[in-house]
Order: C-alpha cells, then sequence, then structure tokens
C-alpha cells in the first residue's frame, strides 16, 4: 500500500516540480531586470556645475522599454534638486551623462548626487557620489574673480574654519536690502545678492568680515550689446566696419572683444568701434559680420554691402600750388591708395578768402589737380580739398590739410565816385579803394576834368594816397565831365568818369518828403525812371552841418535800397537824395530828409519861453525851435498847467509843429506850473517849464470896488454942492412954504383936535409901542429941522422927499397921548415927545389911506441905516394884519390896516 | 639671505645736519602724501578706515634699536625703504594689470606722487648712509622679496593695501630715526673726540 502510495505520487510530484521550475524560470527574468541599475558612477564638476556620468549594469541589456533614473542633488546633506533621465532602449549599454549647475560654488559645501533606477514600478537601490566641500584652515569667501551679468541674483558663501565665529556678509556699494545671509551648515554661511549695478572700477568685493577680512572679487557687468554695425572701404583693399556699443563691459581685464568676420584674431576690444581686415573688394554683396564677446556672452552682427559702392576715401595728401596768378591759381594733390587714380572723382576746393568759405567742384578720373579762377589779386587764401567717387555716393574723404597761397598784383579796381556841388564848388569824392580792390598799395589818384563845352581841353591833378575828394572852383554855370583814376605799382586803373551838372537856378525842384529808419536804416523806394539807363545813385548826408555824403550805386532796374551806413547817428536828421545815372549829368529824382531813428529830445528845447495872462486864460509862447535842436520830428506841442494849490495837472496841446504858443484857458487864481513839451513818435520830450501867479479875479473887484465908490461919492458930492447952492430955489419949488396950522388950545396935548377917529389904536396897542423900541434911536434930523412943521418929518434929510407929500396935504393925525418920556437934550416938541423912537421909519400916507396909518418895523433894516436916511425898496413888504390875533402878545399890532413903506423912485 | 657689509667706519662724523633735516623734511612730507594715499585707496575700493589686514610685515630687516650705531640704523632704514620701494612699484604694475589701468585720477596721481618722493627720500638716506660708511647693499635682494603678489583679486586688492600702509608705516619710522639722528651725532663727536685726545695723551 506505501509503494503503491508512493507510485501514485512521483507522478504529483512531478508535476508540481516542473511547475515549480516553469515559476522560478519566469521570475528568474523579472529578478534580472529589478538588478539593473547605474555603475560607474562619477561625479565631477566644472565651476558650479556638477557632471555625472554612468553606466547601466548588464543586467539592464533585459530591458525592452524606457528605463527611468532617478537623480536627487544634495546640497550639504540637505536634499536640492531632483531630475530624471530617461534612457530608451537602444540606449541601454551606453554611457550616461547629466549635469546640473548649483547655485553655490562647490566649495561652499558637499554636493552629492543619487541615481536609482526604476522600470515598471520597480526602483533599484540608492547610489551615490558626493563632492565634498572646502575644508580650510583659514576662512575664505567663494566663488572667487567669477563674472556677474548685471539683473542677475549670485550666491556668495563664506567658509569658516573651525572655531571661528560667522559675524556678517556684505558686498561693496550695495545695501543689506538687497542681501540676504542664510547659513548652510556650521561653518558656512550664504549671501544671495540681487545684482543690479556694474562694477564700478576693478571688481566688486564680497566680504566676510573677520579679522582679518577675507573676501573675493565679483565682475559685474554687461554682456555685449552691439548695434549699428556699418561697413565700407577705404583702400579698396579691406573692409572697414564701426559700431556702437553701449554698455557692453566689463571691468578690466573681461572687456568685449570684437571680431570680424569669424576671423580668430581680435579685431578690436571695448570701447574701440571700429576696426578693419584686409579683404578681397569685389563688386558683390557679402554680409560682412562681427563678433563681440566677453565673458557674460556673445553676440553676432551683420551688414550686408557691396565695398565698391561705399569707398570712403582717404583725403588728397600733399596738396601743393603749382602757378600762382594774379586772378588764378592751379593747385595738385597725391593719393595715397594707388587705386583712386582709377575712380571717376568728384573733388571740392574749399577756398577761405578772410572767413569767407566758397566751394569750388571739380570732376575727373584720378582727379588731381585743380585750376582756381576769379581769385582777387595781392590776395591771401586758404584751401582745402576733399574728394568722393563720382558714382555710387557713399561719404566725402575728410579735407585736406589746409594750404595757404597769395595771389599776385594787379591795376586797381575802378574808382566808385560821386560829385557834391557846394556853392561854386565842386567837390569830387570817390570812395577808399578797399585791400581787394587797391591791389597793391596806391601810389596816388589822378584827377581829370573838362567842361562838357570844351572837351578837348583837360586839366589834370595828382592827389595823395590818403585824400579820397578834390574840390574844385568852376563855374558851376557850366557842366564838367570829371574823372579819376587809381595808381599802384601795376598800373593805373580804368577811369572812373562823372558828369557834373550846370547849376541851373530855374530848374525843376524835388519836394522833399520825410522818411523814418528802421533798425538803424533807411529803406528807401522811388518810381522807375526812363532815364537811369545805367542805374540810380542814392546819398545822403545830415541834414545840417557838415556833409560828408555817402552814396551807393544800384543797378538799373533796382528801384528800392536799403541804406546802412555805420556813420548813421540816432537823432540826427539826414537828407537823402535819389539820383538817375544817365549818359550825361544825374538827374535828382527825389529827396527825403529823416531820422534813421527818432531820439527823445532832451529838456529844456523851448527858448525864451514867456507867459502872459489874459483875463482867465494863460497864454505860454516860445521861440520857433530850429531843425538843428529836433532830435525828432515834431508832432506838435503840448502844454501842462500844474495847480501848485491841488497838484492838478490839466494840459492843452496842439497838432501844429509849427505853432510857437499855446493858451491855457478857464484857469483860477493861483500858482501855475506851466510846462511846454514836444510831442514826437517818441514821446513827449524837450519839456520847458516856467511858473507864473493868475491873481485877476482880486484886482479887478478891488478896482472895481474902489471906482463905484469913488464915482457914487463924486455924485453926492455934486448933487450936495448943487443942492446947497440952489437950496432956496429948491426950497421953494420941492418945499413950498405951508401956512402954520392954527392950534386952538395948548396944553399937554398938542393935537387935541385932530380927528383921533382916523386912527383906531388900542390902549394896550399904544401901550406896547415902547417894547418895540427897547433901544432908542438917535433923532431924526429931519424933526429937529422941521421944528416949525410938526407935521411934516422926512425921512431924507438931506433933501429926499417922498412924492406924495408934494401933492397932499398932511391929513390929520391924532395921536395917542401916551407918557413917553421926553429924550433928554431934544427940544421939547408936542410932536416928539409923542415920537420918541425915531428908529420907526414910520411913513404917511396922504389922503383916503389916512385912517390906516400905523407904525411898521422894517425887517431886515438897522435902525441907524433906517435913521440916516430912504432906503428905496423894490418891494413894498407887508405883514398880515392877523398876526395879532394869533399872536395877542406881539410888541406891535395893527388891526385891519397895513404900515406902507415908500416905494422906490425907480417904480 | 641677510647680508649686511660695512667698513667698520664710527658713523656721524661727517653727517651734514642740512642733509639729516632736508631727508626729514621729505620723509614728513611723504608720510603726509601716504595719508592721502590711504585714504584714496580705501575710497575707491570701499574699505572701511578699520579694514583688517594682516598685522605681519612685508618688509624684512632688523627693527631699529638704540643699540646700533647711527650707520646700522641708516643702513636698515635705507633698506627697509628700498624694499618698500620695490613693493610699491610692483603694486602699482600688478594693480594696472590685475584691476585695470590706463586712468588718471587722484588715486594714480597720488600714487604716482608717493613713489616719486619715496624715490627722492631714498637718495637722501642713501646719502645720508654714505657718508656715515654704510654699504647700501639692499637686504634682502630684490629676487629674495616676494613680490608677485596674490592672484586672488581680493587678496591682491589686501596686498596692496599692505604695502601702502608698509610704507607709511617706514616712513613714519624715518621720521623717527632721522629726528632722532643730530643728538646721536652730537654725542658720537663726542666720544670720537674723546678717544682721540686720550689716544694723543696716551702717544
Amino acid at each position: 500500500m506505501v509503494l503503491v502510495k508512493g507510485i501514485m505520487m512521483i507522478p504529483w510530484l512531478l508535476l508540481v516540480s516542473l511547475f515549480c521550475k516553469s515559476t522560478q524560470d519566469g521570475n528568474g527574468q523579472e529578478s534580472g531586470v529589478l538588478h539593473c541599475g547605474a555603475q560607474n558612477l562619477k561625479l565631477t564638476n566644472s565651476s558650479q556645475m556638477i557632471l555625472l556620468t554612468w553606466e547601466d549594469t548588464p543586467s539592464c541589456s533585459a530591458v525592452q522599454d524606457v528605463l527611468i533614473y532617478e537623480l536627487e542633488v544634495l546640497i550639504a546633506d540637505k536634499k536640492e534638486h531632483y531630475d530624471e533621465v530617461a534612457v530608451t532602449p537602444d540606449q541601454i549599454g551606453s554611457s550616461h551623462s547629466w549635469n546640473w549647475t548649483s547655485y553655490l560654488a562647490l566649495e561652499c559645501a558637499s554636493h552629492s548626487v543619487r541615481l536609482r533606477s526604476r522600470y515598471k514600478n520597480h526602483t533599484s537601490q540608492w547610489n551615490q557620489e558626493t563632492l565634498p566641500g572646502l575644508e580650510t584652515s583659514k576662512a575664505e569667501v567663494y566663488p572667487k574673480d567669477k563674472h556677474f551679468q548685471v539683473g542677475s541674483t549670485a550666491t556668495f558663501c563664506c567658509v569658516l574654519p573651525a572655531g571661528d565665529v560667522f559675524d556678517k556678509m556684505s558686498l561693496t556699494e550695495y545695501s543689506s536690502a538687497d542681501m540676504n545671509t542664510t547659513r548652510i551648515s556650521n561653518q558656512t554661511y550664504a549671501l544671495t545678492v540681487h545684482l543690479n549695478q556694474a562694477s564700478k572700477y576693478s571688481c566688486t568685493d564680497v566680504k566676510c568680515e573677520l579679522n582679518p577680512d577675507v573676501g573675493a572679487c565679483a565682475y559685474i557687468g554687461y554682456p555685449p550689446n552691439v548695434t549699428d554695425l556699418q561697413c565700407e572701404t577705404r583702400d579698396l583693399q579691406s573692409v572697414d566696419c564701426h559700431w556702437t556699443d553701449k554698455d557692453s563691459s566689463l571691468p578690466f581685464k573681461s572687456v568685449t572683444e570684437y571680431h570680424l568676420l569669424e576671423s580668430p584674431t581680435i579685431c578690436a576690444k571695448w570701447p574701440e568701434t571700429r576696426c578693419s581686415q584686409e579683404v578681397r573688394v569685389d563688386a558683390r554683396e557679402r554680409n560682412w559680420t562681427l563678433t563681440a564677446s566677453n565673458p557674460l556672452g556673445e553676440v553676432k552682427l551683420s551688414d550686408t554691402a557691396d565695398l565698391t559702392k561705399r569707398v570712403h576715401m582717404f583725403p588728397p595728401e600733399g596738396v601743393t600750388v603749382l602757378s600762382v596768378n594774379a586772378r588764378n591759381v592751379s593747385l595738385e594733390w597725391k593719393w595715397t591708395v594707388q587705386q583712386y587714380y582709377n575712380l571717376s572723382l568728384i573733388c571740392q576746393v574749399n577756398i577761405n578768402n578772410h572767413g569767407e568759405n566758397t566751394i569750388s567742384e571739380y570732376f575727373g578720373v584720378g582727379l588731381n589737380f585743380a585750376v582756381l579762377n576769379d581769385l582777387i589779386p595781392n590776395w591771401t587764401y586758404n584751401v582745402a580739398i576733399r574728394c568722393r567717387t563720382a558714382q555710387h555716393f557713399w561719404k566725402w574723404s575728410s579735407w585736406s590739410t589746409n594750404v595757404n597761397f597769395h595771389t599776385k598784383g594787379d591795376v586797381p579796381d575802378a574808382l566808385d565816385v560821386w560829385m557834391q556841388v557846394m556853392d561854386n564848388q565842386i567837390i569830387t569824392i570817390w570812395k577808399m579803394p578797399l585791400a581787394n580792390q587797391s591791389h597793391g598799395h596806391i601810389e596816388d589818384y589822378e584827377v581829370t576834368w573838362t567842361k562838357t563845352t570844351e572837351r578837348e581841353r583837360q586839366n589834370r591833378t595828382k592827389v595823395a594816397p590818403n585824400n579820397f575828394s578834390l574840390a574844385l572852383s568852376l563855374d558851376t554855370t557850366v557842366g564838367h565831365i570829371v574823372t579819376v583814376t587809381a595808381r599802384n605799382i601795376n598800373g593805373s586803373s580804368a577811369p572812373s568818369t562823372i558828369t557834373i551838372p550846370s547849376s541851373n537856378p530855374d530848374g525843376t525842384r524835388v519836394n522833399t518828403s520825410l522818411i523814418i529808419g528802421s533798425n538803424g536804416s533807411f529803406n528807401l523806394s522811388w518810381s522807375a525812371s526812363p532815364t537811369a539807363s545805367c542805374g540810380y545813385i542814392v546819398d545822403w548826408c545830415p541834414t545840417l552841418g557838415n556833409c560828408t555824403v555817402g552814396w551807393l550805386k544800384v543797378s538799373p532796374n533796382q528801384t528800392n535800397a536799403s541804406i546802412l551806413s555805420k556813420n548813421f547817428k540816432d537823432g540826427l536828421r539826414y537828407t537823402l537824395s535819389v539820383y538817375a545815372c544817365t549818359q550825361e549829368a544825374p538827374v535828382l529824382l527825389q529827396r527825403r530828409e529823416g531820422y534813421v531813428r527818432e531820439k527823445k529830445i532832451q529838456d529844456g528845447l523851448f527858448k525864451s519861453v514867456k507867459g502872459q495872462q489874459q483875463d482867465w486864460d494863460y497864454e505860454v509862447s516860445w521861440e520857433p525851435i530850429s531843425r538843428r535842436e529836433q532830435t525828432a520830428f515834431i508832432q506838435g506841442y503840448v502844454l501842462y498847467c500844474l495847480d501848485n494849490n491841488n497838484n492838478k495837472v490839466i494840459n492843452f496841446s496842439t497838432d501844429n509843429p509849427e505853432a510857437t504858443s499855446l493858451t491855457a484857458r478857464n484857469l483860477k487864481n493861483g500858482s501855475y506850473i506851466f510846462t511846454v513839451k514836444a510831442r514826437t513818435a517818441v514821446g513827449e520830450c524837450g519839456a520847458t517849464s516856467i511858473t507864473a501867479t493868475l491873481n485877476l479875479l482880486t484886482d479887478n473887484l478891488i478896482g472895481t470896488v474902489f471906482i463905484s465908490l469913488a464915482a457914487v461919492f463924486g455924485l453926492l458930492s455934486l448933487i450936495t454942492i448943487v443942492c446947497y447952492r440952489h437950496w432956496t430955489c429948491i426950497k421953494d419949488t420941492v418945499y413950498p412954504p405951508i401956512p402954520k396950522p392954527v392950534l386952538t388950545s395948548t396944553g399937554e396935548h398938542g393935537c387935541r383936535n385932530f380927528q383921533v377917529d382916523q386912527c383906531h389904536y388900542s390902549e394896550a396897542d399904544i401901550m406896547d409901542v415902547p417894547e418895540l423900541y427897547c433901544r432908542a434911536g438917535t433923532p431924526i434930523n429931519g424933526f429937529v429941522s422941521q421944528e416949525n412943521m410938526p407935521f411934516v418929518f422926512s425921512q431924507t434929510p438931506k433933501g429926499y422927499y417922498n412924492q406924495p407929500l408934494k401933492k397932499f396935504t398932511p391929513p390929520p393925525l391924532t395921536l395917542p397921548s401916551t407918557a413917553i418920556p421926553s429924550q433928554p437934550g431934544l427940544p421939547s416938541s408936542p410932536f416928539r415927545r409923542e415920537f420918541p423912537n425915531a428908529s420907526y421909519n414910520l411913513i404917511m400916507q396922504p389922503g383916503n389911506q389916512q385912517s390906516n396909518f400905523c407904525p411898521e418895523l422894517q425887517e431886515g433894516t438897522s435902525l441907524e441905516r433906517s435913521s440916516d436916511g430912504y432906503q428905496p425898496h423894490g418891494h413894498p413888504e407887508t405883514f398880515a394884519t392877523n398876526q395879532t390875533e394869533e399872536d395877542p402878545d406881539s410888541p406891535m399890532s395893527c388891526v385891519s390896516t397895513y404900515i406902507l413903506l415908500p416905494q422906490s423912485s425907480s417904480r | 639671505m641677510a647680508a649686511r657689509r660695512t667698513r667698520g667706519m664710527t658713523g656721524g662724523s661727517d653727517l651734514s645736519r642740512a642733509t639729516v633735516a632736508r631727508a626729514t623734511a621729505i620723509a614728513e612730507l611723504l608720510r603726509y602724501e601716504c595719508s592721502i594715499l590711504l585714504e584714496l585707496y580705501r575710497k575707491k575700493e570701499s574699505f572701511t578706515a578699520d579694514v583688517t589686514v594682516t598685522e605681519s610685515r612685508l618688509v624684512s630687516v632688523p627693527p631699529p634699536s638704540s643699540q646700533l650705531e647711527t650707520r646700522d640704523k641708516l643702513w636698515c632704514l635705507h633698506s627697509a625703504l628700498l624694499q618698500c620701494r620695490s613693493f610699491l612699484e610692483r603694486a602699482i604694475t600688478k594693480e594696472e594689470e590685475q584691476l585695470g589701468g590706463g586712468k588718471k585720477g587722484d588715486y594714480e596721481t597720488q600714487r604716482k606722487m608717493v613713489k616719486e618722493r619715496l624715490s627722492l627720500l631714498l637718495i637722501n638716506t642713501g646719502e645720508l648712509l654714505k657718508t656715515a660708511g654704510g654699504v647700501m647693499i639692499l637686504t634682502p635682494s630684490s629676487e629674495g622679496l616676494e613680490l608677485d603678489g596674490p592672484t586672488i583679486l581680493f587678496e591682491l586688492k589686501l596686498w596692496v593695501y599692505r604695502i601702502f600702509e608698509e610704507v607709511d608705516y617706514w616712513t613714519k619710522t624715518a621720521i623717527t630715526t632721522l629726528q632722532a639722528l643730530p643728538s646721536v651725532i652730537a654725542k658720537e663727536r663726542a666720544r670720537t673726540t674723546r678717544v682721540r685726545s686720550t689716544r694723543s695723551a696716551r702717544r
């Protein structure tokens, strides 16, 4: 049974073992892949870049899909970076590499790289390689002397030996705000800086502040920045390029280098911006490449050009003057580049004539000479030459060196002659030949003249070289022809002739008009004249005083001229004349007078200023103003009156420039300052003042009063005398004797039998009367003199009488018998006693008004005046009687009656 | 390396007071110019006034001692100043090579002035040394000096600064030494006179 069981177990065991084997076979392939990994790891570095190389293990050959290598970078054992490298099946078996640049210098800390493979979720073990950091016995800063671009971020580290204590790190010229310090390990610290400024002098210091300081230098700058490349040829054998390079700089020893046409040879170094290189110049376009490089970068720039169209010539060399004549010169020069002799060239000759430049152009193949014409004899010139190719203009060469030469002398140019006729003298004048006209030293002038009627008879004289006029006393009624020549060592100039016209008093006169200059000159224009065959002559000289004439000749087609002379003075009046130049004598066309610039006339212009009062007006007059005094055209005058009392100014003016007086009107009494000024285009000027006091009103008034008083006095005296002489006659005529009234009784009341009822006085009224006479008046003379005529009293004791008295018998008057004390010293009469106060001018009205006679006080009339005589009244005044009723206490009351005052005789 | 040779003359016998005074005046002027140069360099390199460099000396000569005779003192001084000039010239060359040259600013002008003034002082100390009977042999020789300087730029800067400080230090030493010379001369003259009179008395 056991055997059977054993025999039966065998196939099962075989099956199991087969299964196991097949399973083991499959697992063996997989486990082979899983053993695939890296071997032969090699970690190196270049500056801050780490480079890892490795190979696949042999087991990787079985891998049929992409194999991934995972890499980790650890800095000072701190994971800093992760990366993957994919290896395709066809790459398996070859060497692999990977690199990474650390932000930190490798001396600062250990840099380790771990590597493992990953295949289908299976990963191998890590393989690690390490670059140890620097172990130093003294402190150091890394990286040293490295280049950085402005704008980048850099990390520096300070590695301290064991035991040293870190203080701080710094970067010269950087603030702490731009920097960040971190601790990497116990003895290593890092400073991270954003570099925002280039090194100024050599390099920027990075310091680890210890004792002593340690540090490193950093070059901070810019990569090349080249623009505007332009290439040309100068000698047709090389290319010459120039460019601009802004900020392409690093500190010393790291400057940008330039290479042309990919040549390894350095063509130029910054800051140079030009270099050349020999090439074969042919007529085709090609690229001219410039390479600029510095430790921070490289830039290439190209310019496409056909150099045969970009020929920038060198300037002519060895310019010499071959032959010098009076008016022309020939020049010759050489070319340093032989090819120029085969080129079609354009050359410019700059002729400098005492600062004035003239450029002449010359053409020719290989041009190397030029002839300069129209030169001034006896004259120094300075010339320079530049050239370019005639075809395909690119640039002018620079100017050659300057060459001087002096032309030969010649006869003087013809003189500019003019004339001036003064009284019986003919003055021939000519302008001094300028240096460019005399062509040599002037030895003398020769003047010949002849009458126009006798041309064959010539007079001749010589004038010294420093004289430029000749006065000839000739018969001015006859025309003359004057010819002037100048002579120098080379001979005489061409003759200059002028015809002096005969003076003709009946000749046509030309009106003079005014002219005002502008900008220091006169702008003159005139109408074209058909007679002006040879142009026009404008001459000028001061209107008054010595006339030194200046003149200007203009062409026939010109009818205007701007006259500018250095001799012109402001405020001086000039006379300008325009003549037509004819084949005969000049013909005057126009005459003007004016100022080149008007000037304010000085104060005190007016001479002999006088003032005269005319009633309320005051006339200020002056002498006519001479033109010599005028520095501007007078357009009128202004008279200012300053009232000294109230400082008020009033003015009176006239627009008449010929006026010699001005009147101030309607003035008042007082003191005035009269100032007269001339009105001109430049303002009021030439002020002259006088002071006067006006007192017309007082004088006249006093005079009138005195005259009136004298007249009245005289008249009164005359009347008095006449009246005195003819008193009897007058008395008889005017004052006939009146029979004495017959009194029936005598007693205390002298007029007892009078009809007293004609005057109805109440007792109270009567009693009131004395109150009005609070002041006794003077006795009335009339009463005294008419003592025997008690019923007649006169207000005009000197003979004036109220007219009614002439015609009417005095009415009976009944007076109340009041106890009014008589005035002492007065004659005792009944009448006087009853009218003790004669200051009241009582008027007795005759006739039927007898019932209403009441005394009345004349308002506004003094008692004295009333007593002296009659005062005529234009308007007899009345007082309303009802006043009594309203005011019963009134000192005088008249009831239902009026007191009539004498009427004026004029009425 | 240190080689010194003297002719066994008593120093100071013919020393001119005027030469000493002139040398002193030049040294004082050089000291002033050195201070300006240091200031300009600190400013140019953004060094603070308390920038610390190593305290060891570049110039190697025996320190001046009061025990030395005048000619030996002068020899020490002259030798130190000669080394200073060598270092200064080398510093200028290295600075222009490594740190950029060509600029002609205040610093460069001052640097040139210090160099020329140092040469003038050397002429005067040499004259004094010659008068004192010493021999003008540089010790150590220029070949023996470590004139190359560092290659690292920051260290080069510090090295240049050290050289300027060295010139400043030896200029001050020169002033002290030269100012002390007149009294030494007087004493030595007196001693020489005594020795001579003693010898003549013995004779």
